[in-house]
């Protein structure tokens, strides 16, 4: 395989390994704002641990807040990496190549963050949050109730962790020999140990294709069953008539595709801007992500859609309720046009131009929207769902975050941007045998008449 | 032209040019379809008779009842989901510019004529189904805030979006078959009512850069709304001809899940079209295993995705609990209609996985054959669970819950004449629809050899597949 | 639960005739000492974070002159299809052989999930460590546990005053009296105008089992939020109002 690309792969290994082996001047900076702001969150934590849930905003009806929220937003981001390497993969997208890894990192990191954002801080006694999931009381029969979403939450959430990480790090260990065998000292026996003895003999590369093939589909199901079950925190509750929505599923699914592309967009852009990948993140990458997002975007606009007419279809008092508090209240009205312009309708139409959909500068401004439009959606979703006047006058009431919330919200940002920067110190954004693979087979155009178009290898 | 990915080393086999499969094609399309086929119109359309006699029988028996009526609107349901979804295994792939389904791309896009006779059927569903002022619900909810809708609004739009469907299915289908009809139009001898025919029919098409322009364009805007009105419509039949019939079953979800079905059916349908044309139409050569792949993948995909979508209505309402809940999942599955509902979960959804799942039965000829047969009769069945139980609900102005589930319905004697003869007459539509199009896309299959390349790498070939911005 | 009802002792219930309510809340503060429940200040209400197991709903009906006040006392409805069980990861909450949906606070993790999912909104959350002024230090009842932060509570039927007497009945061999003043909770004992009566469904010659039977076959009873399904243990009897009646009767 080596000698076909031989030329080539030394310039995408030097560009590419040139930040991993040296280090831009701006990094040392940057990833010590952002373990500062986190470490300010983790501060509030503390603060929290020691004097209780009060110092949230949270109150009687709006029992979940910012946290659940960020929650639902991180997981919703996570679903970015496994929608482009697994479904991508899957279906022998070529675009996806430079993508995969960048998308699969930020996966990990912000499922991670996501266990930080609910299970761990918002609950009232965190110190027991270890003993929720795993069993523990065995000799008195003690069991977790396995009918609780909160059960099948961690579960699935902790499966999809796993299965990412092992995603990313099967990944890695070509480019980790690389690595190896351009390091010396520490560094070099540390990637020794890293890259599990690589030596890209053919049965090596074998095992590895398969099982990247084999747990792209076995990951598919674990990524569709994550987010459902997020939803079902929500959706099986009877108590909160907004939320007992069927569609809550695919309409959960979706809009974390939407979000979680989004998001990839961005960090493609960032990556391009930050450590100058223009050869190998081109125009092209973005416009088929632009692409895929128009379709994503307008499938998840439907099921927003059926959600509304369906809430209406009901004509019972506290969903009517509910709907006229998102329209027609304010400050809720704002939020709402708020995010119904930067969820949808400024970057759909945006993307369909070809112009906008190549630059780098107007894709990452939608991007960013349509990411604010979705964390807006689902506090719309959460918030207003428990703060509706509900049947009983006694629990008519609002919701205001509190600082300490605000700061830990903030922190989980901080978490994702410190640690795809410490990947991207310690490892290759971009899989560098990725790249190589689709170069394999020599030119990839096809003359037709006086046009060439790209082409792929089919066997 | 050799057989697609036979044996993976396609480069090896003979490339035809494009003349060539232009006349093969050509020449396909206009020989004479001997016994076969003219038995095959002659069984439809017997059916077809059968089924209305079946019609007349029950129009005797009077349109007041809907329970009577619960088979005729899954026979029209039914059809309306295969034939209506298939036009979607055309559409769907041209957008994201796959080739694979270049060949049985027009097979898929006939389906839409079908939409013709469908649109007949759907016409007495409009008397069967009781006005609002009987206190039906309706998905136009907004009148009954202040003033009231009128009385026939759910009739009116479900039968615009029907029409609309119906007239750009047929564009659909006649624009993607321009280039082809003007071949057929310069081949058949001047001045016969054939050549007229098909010289009307090609609109002056005479293959200009401007025009193919036109073309594409024409073919990715029709498709893109054929598709929305496809979801458009089964989101009004699926609500205001069934939901708003079952007080207390709100289900958000439900539209796509009918859609999702809808398109198991489509898919299903197509491949079986496939498997007739190869079988006994003469086009061996040109459909093979890279169409039953694909397709058998869509098949199994669309499958997990209808368990998915069925299982979020149902844990919803099963965790729920809620009394109008309790009586929807007691009416349409664990109650009076609990075998049928077996049956379509086995044949949908536990078939596909347990079987699909494998690749060599993927990638087989009569693997997903088998499967679609199994899919198609578990999507059947589902129309009728869920149609024939929502039209047997006799209290439809209650607001909260269905009072009594009602027993099941039992087809009788012009049940199954009806059903046989809508079934019938779609196929005998389809039928005779291939007799004037083309049922292989003949510019597709040209334009592939354009896209394709065979190249040595090492010690194998390689088919390198261009694909176009 | 139809299995688990058949097999059950007891079916301890409550029935609140809302004619009688007078909206004295005699009930609340009644069960916020019996069940040492922190005292609720101004800012607490404030911040909708006061604890209060059984409340008095006030609803105005008519235009000011013609006005008039409506009470209705709501406490945990003790559900027989109860939302809040099924969904605690811990099962900190649960249904126990005598018809009680009970929590155990130790147990808690404090997810809020069964608070959401309540709809008659029974259930409270610590926000903060309960705190008690000095001068009431020694008020506190022994028989209940001091709940921390961070945990969910609501009213158990004075789950303590049953135990008691079960206790007491066991070891001197007498029965559980229908009506017994130490076997009612709190907040019936302290009701001055014997709104609320509390006894086994289960028992047939009970008061309540007696109420019930008359009540909602036809009388004024009815459950809150029936259309939920969540059968409740909890018998409203809806208010008799004269006037309207009287109404009515002029205009037929």
């Amino acid at each position: 395989m080596q000698e076909h690309v031989q030329l080539n792969s030394k310039e995408v290994n030097d560009i590419l390994l040139k930040d991993v082996l040296g280090m831009p001047k701006w990094w040392l900076p940057a990833v010590l704002f952002f373990l500062v702001v986190f470490l300010a969150g983790g501060a509030a934590f503390g603060y929290m641990l020691n004097k209780g849930v009060g110092v949230t905003g949270l109150n009687r009806p709006v029992m979940w807040g910012f946290f659940m929220v960020n929650f639902v937003f991180w997981i919703g981001i996570s679903h970015a990496g496994i929608m482009i390497s697994a479904i991508l993969r899957l279906t022998q997208a070529e675009w996806r190549r430079p993508l995969t890894r960048a998308a699969e990192v930020l996966t990990v990191f912000s499922l991670t963050s996501a266990l930080m954002a609910a299970p761990l801080v918002h609950v009232g006694r965190p110190w027991r949050a270890a003993l929720w999931v795993f069993p523990y009381d065995f000799e008195r029969g003690v069991w977790p109730n396995v009918r609780s979403a909160f059960v099948w939450d961690p579960s699935a959430v902790m499966t999809y962790l796993t299965a990412s990480t092992l995603f990313v790090i099967i990944a890695l260990l070509p480019d980790l020999a690389i690595i190896r065998d351009r390091t010396t000292g520490t560094a070099h026996k540390v990637y020794s140990l890293l890259c599990l003895g690589w030596r890209g003999t053919p049965r090596q590369w074998k095992l590895q294709a398969v099982a990247g093939i084999l747990l792209s589909a076995l990951v598919l199901p674990v990524f569709v069953s994550v987010h459902s079950i997020v939803s079902w925190d929500f959706a099986v509750q009877v108590g909160v008539e907004g939320w007992h929505s069927t569609i809550f599923a695919p309409y959960f699914i979706i809009g974390a595709i939407h979000s979680g592309v989004s998001a990839v967009a961005t960090v493609m852009v960032l990556m391009v801007w930050l450590y100058k990948w223009q050869k190998i993140l081109t125009p092209d990458h973005l416009d088929a992500i632009g692409r895929l997002l128009i379709i994503v975007a307008t499938i998840w606009f439907f099921a927003f859609f059926l959600e509304w007419v369906f809430a209406l279809y009901t004509l019972e008092d506290p969903e009517l309720a509910l709907r006229e508090l998102q329209v027609f209240k304010h400050p809720w009205m704002a939020l709402f046009i708020v995010f119904l312009i930067t969820a949808y309708f400024f970057p759909v139409p945006m993307w369909m131009f070809k112009k906008v959909r190549r630059n780098m500068f107007w894709m990452f401004v939608t991007t960013i929207s349509v990411n604010i439009g979705m964390w807006l959606e689902r506090f719309l979703i959460i918030v207003l769902g428990l703060a509706r006047r509900q049947a009983f006058t006694f629990d008519w009431g609002t919701y205001h975050p509190s600082m300490i919330e605000i700061l830990m919200v903030i922190a989980t940002f901080a978490w994702v941007m410190f640690g795809m920067l410490v990947f991207a110190k310690v490892f290759p954004l971009i899989p560098l045998f990725d790249i190589k693979e689709g170069m394999v087979g020599g030119p990839h155009k096809i003359k037709i008449g006086r046009k060439e178009i790209p082409a792929s290898i089919h066997e | 032209m050799p057989s697609n990915g036979h044996n993976g080393h396609a480069a090896e086999a003979v490339v035809l040019t494009q003349a060539q499969v232009q006349e093969d094609l050509q020449e396909k399309h206009e020989r004479s379809r001997g016994q076969t086929f003219r038995v095959a119109v002659g069984l439809f359309s017997v059916l077809l008779v059968l089924g209305i006699i079946g019609f007349i029988l029950r129009v005797v028996d009077g349109v007041s009842d809907t329970a009577k009526w619960g088979y005729y609107a899954a026979a029209f349901a039914f059809v309306l989901s295969t034939a209506g979804a298939a036009p979607m295994v055309a559409i769907a792939p041209r957008i994201a510019k796959a080739h694979w389904p270049r060949p049985i791309s027009r097979s898929a896009e006939l389906f839409s004529i079908v939409g013709l006779f469908n649109l007949l059927v759907f016409i007495p569903l409009l008397w069967v189904l009781p006005p609002l002022e009987q206190g039906r619900r309706t998905l136009w909810f907004f009148g009954s805030v202040g003033e009231p809708v009128p009385n026939y609004s759910p009739h009116i739009w479900a039968t615009l979006a029907m029409l609309a469907l119906v007239v750009v299915g047929v564009l659909l289908v006649w624009m993607s078959a321009l280039p082809d009809i003007a071949a057929l139009r310069d081949r058949l001898p001047q001045g016969t009512r054939k050549q007229k025919m098909y010289a009307w029919l090609a609109r002056g098409w005479k293959g200009t850069s401007a025009q193919w322009f036109m073309q594409k364009h024409r073919l990715g805007i029709l498709g893109a709304f054929y598709f929305a009105m496809l979801i458009f419509l089964h989101f009004l039949i699926s609500v205001d001809f069934l939901m708003t019939l079952v007080p207390g079953w709100i289900d958000a979800l439900y539209p796509a899940t009918h859609v999702a079905n809808a398109l198991q059916g489509g898919v299903a349908s197509v491949m079986l079209t496939m498997v007739i044309m190869r079988q006994w139409g003469g086009y061996k050569n040109e459909i093979g295993l890279d169409q039953f792949w694909g397709l058998g993948k869509l098949l199994f995909a669309l499958s997990l995705l209808w368990i998915w979508f069925f299982f979020s209505s149902f844990i919803i309402f099963w965790f729920g609990k809620k009394p109008n809940e309790v009586s929807v999942i007691e009416l349409f599955i664990k109650g009076p209609y609990l075998p049928i509902f077996y049956a379509e979960f086995v044949l949908t959804f536990f078939f596909p996985l347990v079987f699909m799942i494998w690749n060599p039965i993927r990638k087989s000829i009569w693997g997903p054959t088998i499967l679609s047969i199994a899919v198609l009769a578990g999507t059947f069945f589902g129309r009728i669970r869920m149609y024939v139980a929502s039209y047997s609900v006799a209290d439809q102005s209650a607001l909260h819950a269905i009072e009594t589930v009602p027993a099941t319905v039992m087809p009788g004697i012009a049940d199954v004449f009806i059903v046989l003869g809508v079934i019938g007459g779609s196929i005998l539509t389809y039928l005779l629809a291939s007799r004037i199009i083309p049922i292989m896309s003949i510019w597709e299959k040209k334009e592939m050899l354009m896209y394709e390349v065979h190249r040595p790498l090492h010690r194998i070939h390689v088919r390198i597949l261009g694909k176009p911005d | 639960m139809a299995e688990l009802k058949q097999t059950q002792q007891r079916q301890w219930g409550m029935v609140i005739d809302l004619d009688k309510c007078t909206g004295c809340q005699a009930c609340v503060v009644a069960c916020q000492s019996e069940n040492n429940i922190p005292i609720n200040e101004e800012a607490h209400y404030n911040q909708r974070r006061a604890i209060q197991w059984i409340r008095v709903e006030r609803y105005w009906e008519g235009e000011f002159p013609d006005i008039k006040a409506r009470f209705m006392p709501v406490l945990c409805q003790h559900c027989d299809n109860a939302p809040c069980e099924p969904v605690c990861p811990v099962y900190a909450t649960y249904h126990n052989t005598e018809g009680l949906n009970v929590q155990v606070y130790n147990r808690c993790v404090g997810t809020r999930f069964c608070a959401n999912n309540c709809p008659y909104h029974a259930r409270f959350f610590n926000f903060w460590e309960p705190a008690w002024p000095n001068s009431l230090k020694n008020q506190l009842n022994p028989d209940v546990t001091v709940r921390s932060r961070g945990i969910m509570e609501k009213c158990t039927f004075c789950v303590q005053r049953i135990a008691r007497v079960k206790r007491k009945a066991k070891n001197e061999g007498e029965t559980v009296n229908d009506g017994d003043r130490a076997l009612s909770p709190a907040c019936v004992n302290a009701c001055p105008t014997e709104t609320l009566f509390f006894g086994d469904f289960k028992d047939p010659n009970s008061t309540v089992a007696k109420m019930k039977d008359k009540e909602t076959h036809g009388g004024r009873g009815y459950h809150l939020l029936e259309e939920i399904g969540t059968d409740t243990n909890v018998v409203y009897l809806k208010k008799v109002d004269k006037h309207a009646e009287a109404k009515e009767e002029v205009h037929a």
